[in-house]
């Protein structure tokens, strides 16, 4: 068997549960496959819209959102939330500005990260990150104001440390989000990769 | 509804459901929940299969959004691939279709189903592409894709043997990327709010 041949297969889900298996196997040493099987899968899933799209009853979104609160509820340990409520007492305090984000969450080193976004009322913006890992090898941190309309603005580059508070470039216009990406060492002129953070004003 | 999130990307909404942000899934449910449940009552022709395939699909979001990777492709192309793949696997399980004859179930009629505008242009757009396949290539792409048929047993149902099967499904798709690929059209969530 050819397993360069499988790829549009694959694609379609018209593999046997036994030929999808080797084919998952061959794609972790092939970039070709890997690359040719990016663009046939988003071809392939064009493929949903090309049928009528009835409605789905009303109970079907409660119904995932319930299972999903649910399975979550027992991930956030109570210990986080101190976290948060501290976060924004202290900064509330300092600051007198308006909190507009704060996300914590766990990375994959069980490293608690906590960001907390602060706008004041012109609009000049600071991040402050607690438990940021330096950036890879090559890469910098970067900050966005990415407004409602419109792309997204590049607004400073950082790198981490145990506390970093970043002063944003420019001003965040009502309704517009601050995110931060990992970008190539010198920044980008716009994201290239998924938000590690991100909150709306 | 909630659409606070309605000026994110789907990829950012990704990113925020892997950090338990609820919003964020219900928001992509908003998005893509209707294209969603209309593939998988296409492959399975059965509400209740149907619902339950989509319920499946988004909380496999919701677990494993942490793991997406978004240089591999696009947030909509993964949800759909997950709902796709959950139908498949449930049509092959259920065995019932395996009676039926190759026949795919005609295309669920317009008439009576209030479809959403944006949706439809959508529609109108890939069956357009369709027609312009060769008739063997359109045939292996809606019987894996809609019908949930493996390549071997198309091959067998259809008296070819596998190589032409995989190279119809190859050419076919490869072709029909062509068809989609002017710029500026590319199919993905656009707000209609």
């Amino acid at each position: 068997m050819d397993l360069h041949d499988l790829t549009a297969a694959y694609a379609l889900d018209a593999l046997d549960a036994d030929e999808a298996e080797a084919y998952e196997r061959h794609l972790g040493q092939c970039e070709e496959c890997r690359e040719q099987l990016a663009e046939l899968n988003e071809t392939a899933t064009a493929l949903a819209f090309g049928t009528v799209a009835a409605a789905p009853p009303e109970r079907l979104r409660a119904s995932i959102l319930d299972a999903a609160a649910a399975e979550r509820a027992n991930v956030v340990p109570l210990l986080r939330r101190r976290w948060v409520a501290r976060g924004l007492a202290v900064a509330a305090a300092a600051a007198a500005c308006i909190v507009v984000g704060l996300v914590v969450s766990q990375s994959q080193s069980t490293q608690k990260q906590v960001f907390a976004v602060f706008v004041d009322r012109n609009g000049n913006a600071t991040i402050t990150a607690t438990g940021l890992g330096s950036a890879p090898s090559g890469k910098t941190y970067e900050a966005w104001v990415i407004p409602a309309t419109g792309p997204a603005k590049p607004a400073g580059l950082f790198s981490a440390g145990a506390t970093t508070t970043v002063h944003l470039k420019g001003t965040v216009p009502p309704h517009a989000s601050v995110a931060v990406t990992i970008e190539r060492a010198g920044g980008a002129t716009k994201p290239t990769t998924k938000p590690i953070f991100s909150a709306t004003a | 509804m909630n659409r606070q999130l309605a000026h994110l990307s789907d990829e950012a909404l990704v990113a925020l459901a892997a950090r338990s942000e609820q919003t964020a899934l219900a928001e992509l449910y908003d998005r893509y929940g209707r294209a969603a449940y209309g593939l998988a009552l296409r492959v399975l022709r059965d509400q209740a299969l149907a619902e339950d395939a989509v319920q499946d699909a988004f909380l496999a979001v919701w677990r494993t959004a942490a793991r997406f990777v978004p240089e591999r492709g696009k947030a909509s192309t993964w949800i759909l691939t997950l709902v796709h793949r959950r139908a498949v696997d449930t049509v092959r399980r259920e065995q019932r279709r395996r009676a039926d004859s190759l026949e795919l179930a005609p295309e669920p009629a317009t008439e009576g189903v209030e479809e959403d505008a944006w949706l439809r242009l959508q529609r109108e757009r890939v069956q357009e592409a369709l027609r312009h396949l060769p008739d063997a290539q359109r045939e292996a792409l809606e019987l894996a894709y809609y019908g949930g048929f493996s390549q071997s047993e198309l091959a067998e149902r259809l008296g070819q043997p596998l190589g032409t099967i995989k190279s119809r499904m190859f050419t076919g798709l490869s072709r029909l990327r062509e068809q989609l690929g002017e710029p500026g059209t590319e199919i993905s969530w656009t707000s209609t709010t």
